[in-house]
């Protein structure tokens, strides 16, 4: 049987990746305001105070936020994270489990 | 009428054999082999459903991507589908991408959950599904095939691949293919779809993240059936027992849904409507502080009174999704527990659109 070319369709779909700027790194941790994403998996809020209580021994951290996500399976809410981003100078993620 | 695809591949092959080692060298395949997706089979499978094959069923906006008819209908044929059972596989696509099901959780987590479609409504006869002996298969094409469909489309459109964005330790063998439907017309209960506000006329399809059945082999009385179904519901290590916030009572999304099968003759039923077995259901699926404790789901030594206190692990009634499903031979029935806290993932249910 000879060989035959056949068209088919690519049930694989790529990502669309927006461009994306990160924001301005800053130039030193001392004395600005912390806040911390707890994603709500267990030990998340263990590992990230122990992380707070080490950035304000090292860097005099002046203030820390935090929010909980409500499940570690959805992104945190838009408003709540709008909220936090504007009262802090930094933001840590963490994924506890 | 021509369909123009936006996105294609040329390959070629001598015989059938080599067709499905093609399959595979393309990485397309779930591990079993797959029928090539011919532009001209696509064509008929969109031509059928009547929807343009840009037609956007839901985005992934976690892992960027975006979901058209033309890939749902790629992978529809893959799996083997025929074209009249397509307009399904459309349904459960729009429903397992709709935001409260919350796909990104259950196609990523490490606890291994498969999607179950649930098929109710006129379209469940009009393409053959099955809802009778052997419900969750082998041995019927659009119960096996619709299933694995949804299973393509979320390794090959979804990019839930295991090992890469798929990190399920265990899973179950519901990963290749999950779809039932209800025994509607044999049993005097109210049909899901019904009860989660569709008419009798409409078919639907219900997207649920769950773990495998569990059977139940209770037979002989309700009451008994009832009984062993809310111990096998009650056991420690299964998603509801583990959430993180079991005995919280305050946050009751933080718990999850369950599916409940009941097969044999709905006659044994005659006393009981779905609300009463769902309210005993809920009354009944718990455990102890004690028993949550020594699970380590709940912190803390066991205190006096621990043994006694009972924690619900359902949320609200409504919760229990149950089903008239099942061979005729026996009044056995099954448990399916969700993957994770509502939170986490709901059931959603949508409209088949029959051309």
């Amino acid at each position: 049987m000879a060989t035959q070319q056949y068209t088919l369709v690519n049930p694989v779909t790529e990502p669309i990746i927006a461009p994306f700027d990160g924001a301005p790194r800053l130039p030193s941790l001392a004395g600005t305001r912390l806040g911390l994403i707890d994603d709500s998996k267990r030990n998340a809020d263990v590992l990230l105070e122990e992380l707070a209580e080490v950035l304000r021994n090292r860097y005099e951290i002046r203030e820390v936020r935090w929010l909980r996500k409500p499940s570690a399976s959805r992104p945190a809410d838009p408003e709540e994270l709008q909220e936090l981003v504007s009262n802090v100078d930094s933001v840590v993620v963490a994924i506890g489990d | 009428m021509t369909t123009s695809f936006t996105d294609t591949t040329t390959t070629s092959w001598d015989d059938a054999l080599s067709a499905i080692e093609r399959g595979y060298d393309l990485g397309w395949s779930d591990g079993l082999p797959i029928v090539p997706p011919t532009t001209a089979r696509v064509a008929e499978f969109i031509g059928y459903a009547g929807r343009p094959p840009d037609d956007l069923l839901g985005e992934l906006p976690e892992r960027r991507r975006v979901i058209t008819v033309e890939k749902a209908a790629a992978n529809a044929v893959m799996a083997g589908c025929l074209p009249e059972y397509f307009p399904v596989v459309l349904a459960a696509t729009e429903a397992m991408l709709d935001p409260v099901f919350n796909l990104v959780g259950p196609s990523s987590s490490m606890g291994g959950a498969a999607v179950l479609c649930i098929v109710n409504g006129p379209v469940r006869e009009q393409i053959g599904l099955n809802s009778r002996n052997n419900l969750f298969g082998p041995g019927n094409r659009a119960n096996g095939t619709i299933g694995r469909s949804v299973r393509l489309i979320l390794m090959n459109a979804c990019a839930a691949v295991p090992g890469l964005f798929d990190r399920s330790v265990i899973g179950h063998p519901g990963k290749y293919t999950y779809c039932i439907s209800e025994a509607e017309g044999e049993t005097h209960w109210t049909p899901l779809h019904v009860e989660r506000g569709f008419n009798a006329g409409d078919s639907t399809v219900t997207v649920f993240a769950g773990e495998s059945p569990r059977q139940i082999r209770a037979v002989g009385r309700p009451e008994a059936i009832l009984y062993a179904m809310a111990d096998v519901a009650s056991t420690l290590g299964t998603s509801m027992s583990t959430s993180g916030s079991v005995g919280d009572v305050s946050v009751g999304i933080r718990q999850g849904q369950i599916v409940v099968t009941f097969a044999g003759n709905s006659n044994l039923w005659r006393d009981w409507t779905k609300e009463k077995i769902r309210e005993y259901l809920h009354a009944n699926i718990q455990r102890s502080v004690a028993d949550l404790k020594r699970g380590l789901v709940l912190r803390g030594d066991i205190e006096p009174g621990d043994e006694a206190a009972m924690v619900p692990l359902i949320p609200e009634p409504e919760d229990i999704l149950v089903l008239f499903a099942g061979g005729e031979e026996s009044n056995m029935a099954s448990v399916i527990p969700s993957w994770g806290p509502k939170v986490g993932s709901t059931a959603v249910t949508k409209a088949v659109r029959i051309p």
